[in-house]
């Protein structure tokens, strides 16, 4: 506490000598230090407490180069609010425009990027709780996939239409017969051409649950019912074992998925500079100040995510 | 306590070369993402590398990018309890997880032993590590490709990550 209140018309104040929002806003990235190093530490502890751990960028589909392209863009997209700031300051609002420009496109890169490889994540369903981390579970969820394609196909729906047209039929009036018999050999029609599929999906079920056929086979004869059905088997994925993937996944899915909500919102807080167009003025410095010093937080929580998920 | 009002902006005047930090920062970048691709490096060593490039870029950012270097007192006061929470978490959950001080039966952890007494030869680096840790502290060790079959199509060769 000072011991000489403050005269009137003197310039000292009360406080730290830094503006409310930046206080604020400090005290907001403590809390969001906590928050990070919450995800980091668990990561830490589950991986150290995990005998093996999915490396391997065949198997995990982490691609270095892209984690490090992303690296290089949010590092120059903080020297770019840097430089923002530093004409924000000298009031040469019309740089600062240009910076913060850049700075909005890049952090518009990074997300364009980050879907890039969410998008790699889903079509090699990556996702967590989807991973089969042995040979059974990839032959099961193998052959979930299959059932829910001929599912798709409608042919179970089929095979009960036929059914139920095969007793209209056989009670029907000998007026509204051959109407119906039209309709029963259309339906017989589509389900034999559905038939070749469900069967193979049928006899590679039975297989795998006799257990008679093993991983290499079961995975030889997905990739051939995939080629020769490539429409009904969009949906199946090549069987793809990950032990521990599913623990890697959710981790992985949390610590870049809650990133990429901050640099979202980083990127909210530069269009509300940049709406303001040309009539930037000094009334925005503490703004671009302290969007700024968020965003070199986001920043910094990806300098330490992309060692931690994509190197080591 | 009272300051002198110096006004907004004094501490955006700094002689701060922006672009040296940024370069510097950039190069350690490259240095990371190299020290995954060359092979031959040992595990430890580049997680030990990867990490403490992670902290000098982290360090460059906070001091000269977030103008830590030129803040007042203040910023220990208001950076210390969220650094000593931070750090204070993971340590509390280490002799509960990553120490298993409980023993557990994980049916990866069971996969995983098998796959290892099987295929203990493609899993090189990872013998290697443990050959470093004897407490055994596998975490950083190499996932095998679980099972006895099916590693023709996709191997899980350590080999190639490193």
């Amino acid at each position: 506490m000072s011991h000489h209140p403050p005269q009137p018309g003197s310039n000292l104040k009360m406080g730290l000598p830094i503006p409310n929002s930046k206080l604020g806003l400090w005290l907001f990235l403590g809390t969001e230090i906590m928050f990070f190093t919450a995800f980091i530490g668990s990561y830490i502890v589950l991986r150290i407490g995990s005998k093996g751990w999915p490396i391997s960028p065949e198997v995990t589909h982490i691609n270095v180069l892209l984690g490090g392209i992303n690296t290089f863009v949010l590092i120059l997209s903080s020297y770019f609010v840097v430089v923002a700031h530093e004409a924000m300051a000298k009031k040469n609002f019309e740089r600062a425009r240009m910076y913060l420009i850049g700075t909005f496109a890049l952090g518009l890169v990074f997300m364009g990027i980050k879907s890039v490889e969410y998008f790699g994540k889903y079509q090699h369903d990556i996702l967590p709780g989807h991973v089969a981390e042995n040979d059974s579970q990839a032959a099961n969820k193998a052959v979930n996939e299959f059932d829910l394609a001929v599912e798709k196909t409608g042919y179970n729906d089929l095979k009960l239409e036929i059914a139920a047209l095969e007793l209209e039929v056989a009670q029907a009036e000998e007026g509204k017969k051959a109407a119906l018999e039209e309709q029963l050999s259309a339906s017989k029609a589509a389900f034999a051409e559905l038939g070749p599929f469900a069967d193979a999906v049928k006899s590679l079920k039975d297989q795998v649950y006799a257990e008679t056929i093993d991983f290499a086979a079961m995975s030889k004869r997905v990739e051939e019912l995939k080629a020769e059905f490539p429409e009904k088997a969009a949906g199946v994925h090549e069987p793809h074992v990950i032990l521990y993937g599913n623990i890697f996944a959710s981790i992985y899915f949390l610590m870049t998925g809650f990133h990429a909500i901050h640099v979202i919102v980083g990127l909210i807080l530069f269009a509300a500079v940049l709406k303001q167009g040309s009539n930037l003025d000094e009334k925005w410095t503490d703004w671009v100040e302290n969007s700024g010093l968020y965003w070199h937080f986001v920043d910094l929580v990806w300098i330490f995510l992309f060692p931690l998920l994509y190197i080591v | 306590m009272a300051y002198r009002d110096t006004g907004h902006g004094e501490h955006a005047h700094h002689d701060v070369k922006y672009i040296a930090v940024f370069i510097a920062l950039c190069i350690l970048t490259g240095i990371s993402v190299l020290a995954d691709v060359v092979e031959g490096l040992p595990y430890a060593i580049k997680v030990v590398l990867v990490l403490s490039i992670s902290t000098a870029k982290a360090l460059c950012v906070m001091l000269f990018f977030m103008h830590l270097k030129f803040e007042g007192a203040w910023k220990y006061i208001l950076l210390a309890p969220t650094t000593i929470l931070a750090i204070g978490l993971p340590i509390a959950l280490m002799p509960d997880v990553a120490t298993r001080y409980y023993i557990s039966a994980v049916p990866q952890d069971v996969d995983y032993e098998e796959a290892m007494a099987h295929h203990p030869d493609s899993h090189g680096s990872a013998n290697e590590h443990d050959t470093e840790h004897p407490e055994g502290q596998p975490g950083e060790a190499h996932a095998p490709h679980a099972g006895e079959s099916g590693n023709a199509d996709t191997p899980p060769t350590p080999e190639a990550k490193e």
